[in-house]
Formats: structure tokens, C-alpha cells, sequence
């Protein structure tokens, strides 16, 4: 089984990636749609350099995919980084489907899943190239006027 | 077809009078222009913090014994990292869920004796609310979302819905929670409380399961920057590769998942010997 690598048909557009793309990684589980993020063990967070496979904009969560050498007790290969929410909300922090593009060389911040797979959950990316960073936040507006 | 042409042979001595087949009128333009005094609930609507209704608050399922023990025991094992997701197949959410747990923003559509809600979830959220009038059907199949029929009252949708399939969840989080096994009745209350915010009470009637309803409130906040416009949400496209087949073709590829519903890499699709 391959992955598609090959890169999106479409113009890179540089888009303004503001203020809300630099969130602080805010905590996960109450954006966590679809299903509970409980495999993954946030007492065990990592960080370690990859390159990006793909950004699977898909629902109910995105994916990053990226390609890692041996990190600790890890092999390399391929990690599922699964992001805690849909491109729908996702684009209301920022996001977009091109901010991470095949190829990019990033800094992962993730919390691993328990059984000791390649898995993990996202939680925020520097692109090494550019030293921005991905992060995931509040969906903005969401929280009522008190 | 056949009922006219046994008659006109006289095998039925007399037709039984059947009730008029109902319809849906066409709407008048008066019909239309009576919209125009129902409140404002154009744009799009975001979902406020999740409550968690922790099991023993007052805002918790009031559970019978058997279905408290459960959820006690799916609590533990949520809390163990063991999750036992109540969403993992992708199947609707349902009612209370998409009022009470969802994530995802909805919309209103407000047409001649009905509401419509539509939402990012599901692969795209549809309820339709019926305001014409109507009663609910004597036996109505079965659903998710279940069958709705409301009334405006002073500026609040009174909304009155039977019909759900007994798998629908009852949910205290994403991993916690447990069908209604049968004979679910909601009631809702949606009204605007400010210029941007909508207020939805909820109590929810699940005589198999609760000893009594349970009542909670969610609040949605408007949204009018076109960068919330509601976009297509298919819940199942996330079990899918991008992939091309040996034709060049571009094909989907399932995803190899945990038992809790994570994506995992495919050369680690087995679970590793620990």
C-alpha cells in the first residue's frame, strides 16, 4: 500500500496565515470530534523531526502523515498524527489544506498513542524552513459572552 | 388501476372512502412573506464549549442502576486510555447528540411550514422540522435524527420529536454514553438570547434507560464571516487514502484504525506484540 505523494495540482498560494495559526497548543480533548482521544498519552508527549507525507484534509479529523527517521524507541517510518478536528474548523483556526505541503521539513509536538505504533495526536508543527508554527486553538467565537 | 377496474366489473360492491392523500400545499406569496416577522437566525451557528456532564453532577443523565453501572465502567476505561468511542462507525449522531455533543457548526433554513437544519457532520447534518402543523405519524419509521414537528412561541421554535432508532446514543462525552434503547421522546426550546447567541434546551425522555428526563442547554454563537460558511463534512472520507490503483486511477484506500478509532500507519496496520 502506497500513499499518493504526489504533490496538490494547484497553485501554491501563500495565504496570510495570521496570528491564529500561532496559537499556543491549546488542550485537545474538548476540540476532539467524532471520537475520544483517550488512546492517546499526553504524560508521554514527544518531539521530533519529520517530513510531511501529506495533509489529509478529510473529516471528522484531519491527518497529518509524516515520514520520520528513529525516534527513541521508534523505527522509522511513517506516523498517523491525527489532528483533533474536521477541515471545517479547522479553517476557522487558520488552516488551510496547502499550509503543509509534501516535502516540508517540520518539528512535531504530538502526544503518542498508548500501543506503541507509529500514531500520534497532533499538536503542533514548525515548519523548518520558515520557523512557523501550526498550532491548534479554540474555535474562534465559540465561547458564549458571559 | 385496479381498484377502478374491479369496480367496474362490480367485484367491490363499494369503493371504501379513502382520507385524502395529504399534501403540501403550494406555499402563497403571503406564506413567504410571513417569514419575514420570524426571528433572525440567518448565519452560521458554532457550538459552544462541551459540557462533559460528569457522571453525578446535576447535569448527568439521571441513569437507572444497570445503565449507571455501564457508564461507570466505560468512564474507567475512557480514563484507562482505553476508549470505547460511541462514534467510530460514522453512522449520524442523532438527537440529543447533535445538540449536546457535537462539535460542528449548523445553519437554519426557514421555508413555508418548515425548518431545516443543516450541519458539518454526518456527511452533512439534515433535520427537517415540520411547522405546518402537522402531527407526528401514528408509527413513524425509525431514525436518527427521529421525527420533528414544531410551533413558534413568542419568538422561541418549539420543537417535538419521536421516531428514533433504540441505537441512538445517549452521550455524556465522546467515549461514555449508551443507546436509548427505544421510546425516546426530545423536546427542545431553541430561542435567541442576544444578537449572536441561540439558546437550545433540551430534555430528553428515554423511559428504557433514565428514571426520569434529563434536561441540558447548549449555546451557539453566530458567525457572519464567509470563512464559516458550511462546507461538505463526509464522516467516512477520513477511513480513506488518497490513492491511485495500478491503472492510474484515483481510488480510496482504507485506513488501518485502533480499536478506538485512530488512524495508524498501514505497515503497523496489526497491533505490535508487546
Amino acid at each position: 500500500m502506497t500513499l499518493n505523494a504526489e504533490p496538490p495540482k494547484m497553485t501554491h498560494h501563500r495565504r496570510q496565515i495570521a496570528a491564529a495559526l500561532l496559537m499556543l497548543a491549546a488542550p485537545l480533548g474538548p476540540l476532539a470530534a467524532h471520537h475520544s482521544f483517550a488512546m492517546f498519552d499526553p504524560t508521554k508527549p514527544m518531539t521530533f523531526e519529520a517530513t510531511v507525507k501529506s495533509l489529509q484534509w478529510t473529516a471528522p479529523h484531519a491527518i497529518l502523515w509524516v515520514q520520520a527517521g528513529p525516534v527513541g524507541k521508534y523505527q522509522a517510518g511513517l506516523w498517523s498524527l491525527e489532528l483533533p478536528t474536521s477541515p471545517g474548523n479547522l479553517s476557522k483556526m487558520g488552516w488551510s489544506r496547502t499550509v503543509l505541503k509534501p516535502g516540508d521539513k517540520v518539528v512535531v509536538d504530538i502526544n503518542p498513542i498508548r500501543d506503541g505504533r507509529r500514531a500520534g495526536q497532533f499538536k503542533k508543527a514548525r515548519i523548518v524552513a520558515t520557523g512557523k508554527v501550526l498550532g491548534i486553538g479554540a474555535i474562534p467565537g465559540t465561547q458564549p459572552p458571559k | 388501476m385496479m381498484i377502478a377496474a374491479s369496480a367496474a366489473t362490480g367485484a367491490l360492491a363499494q369503493a371504501p372512502t379513502e382520507p385524502a392523500e395529504p399534501v403540501n400545499a403550494a406555499p402563497s406569496a403571503q406564506d413567504w412573506a410571513a417569514l419575514g416577522a420570524l426571528p433572525d437566525w440567518s448565519g452560521v451557528w458554532s457550538p459552544g464549549p462541551l459540557d462533559r456532564f460528569p457522571a453525578g453532577s446535576t447535569s448527568a443523565p439521571p441513569w437507572k442502576a444497570e445503565q449507571a453501572a455501564q457508564i461507570a465502567a466505560l468512564k474507567q476505561r475512557e480514563d484507562a486510555g482505553d476508549p470505547q468511542n460511541i462514534y467510530v462507525n460514522c453512522l449520524p449522531e442523532g438527537l440529543p447528540s447533535s445538540v449536546t455533543q457535537t462539535l460542528n457548526a449548523v445553519e437554519f433554513l426557514f421555508t413555508p411550514g418548515r425548518v431545516t437544519i443543516l450541519g458539518e457532520f454526518d456527511g452533512n447534518r439534515l433535520r427537517r422540522i415540520w411547522t405546518d402543523g402537522r402531527p407526528h405519524p401514528a408509527d413513524p419509521d425509525p431514525n436518527f435524527s427521529g421525527h420533528s414537528i414544531g410551533h413558534w412561541d413568542k419568538g422561541a421554535l418549539v420543537v417535538d420529536t419521536i421516531g428514533f432508532l433504540p441505537q441512538v446514543f445517549i452521550p455524556m462525552g465522546q467515549g461514555v454514553g449508551l443507546p436509548n434503547n427505544g421510546d425516546m421522546h426530545v423536546e427542545e426550546r431553541i430561542v435567541l438570547t442576544g444578537p449572536d447567541t441561540l439558546q437550545v434546551d433540551i430534555v430528553v425522555h428515554a423511559p428504557k434507560v433514565l428514571t426520569g428526563p434529563w434536561k441540558a442547554s447548549r449555546t451557539f454563537t453566530r458567525h457572519r464571516e464567509r470563512k464559516y460558511d458550511l462546507v461538505e463534512s463526509s464522516c467516512r472520507q477520513g477511513d480513506f487514502f488518497d490513492d491511485v490503483d495500478a491503472h492510474g486511477n484515483a481510488v480510496y484506500t482504507p485506513i488501518p484504525k485502533d480499536a478506538g478509532g485512530a488512524p495508524v500507519p498501514p505497515d503497523q496496520a496489526q497491533m505490535p506484540s508487546r
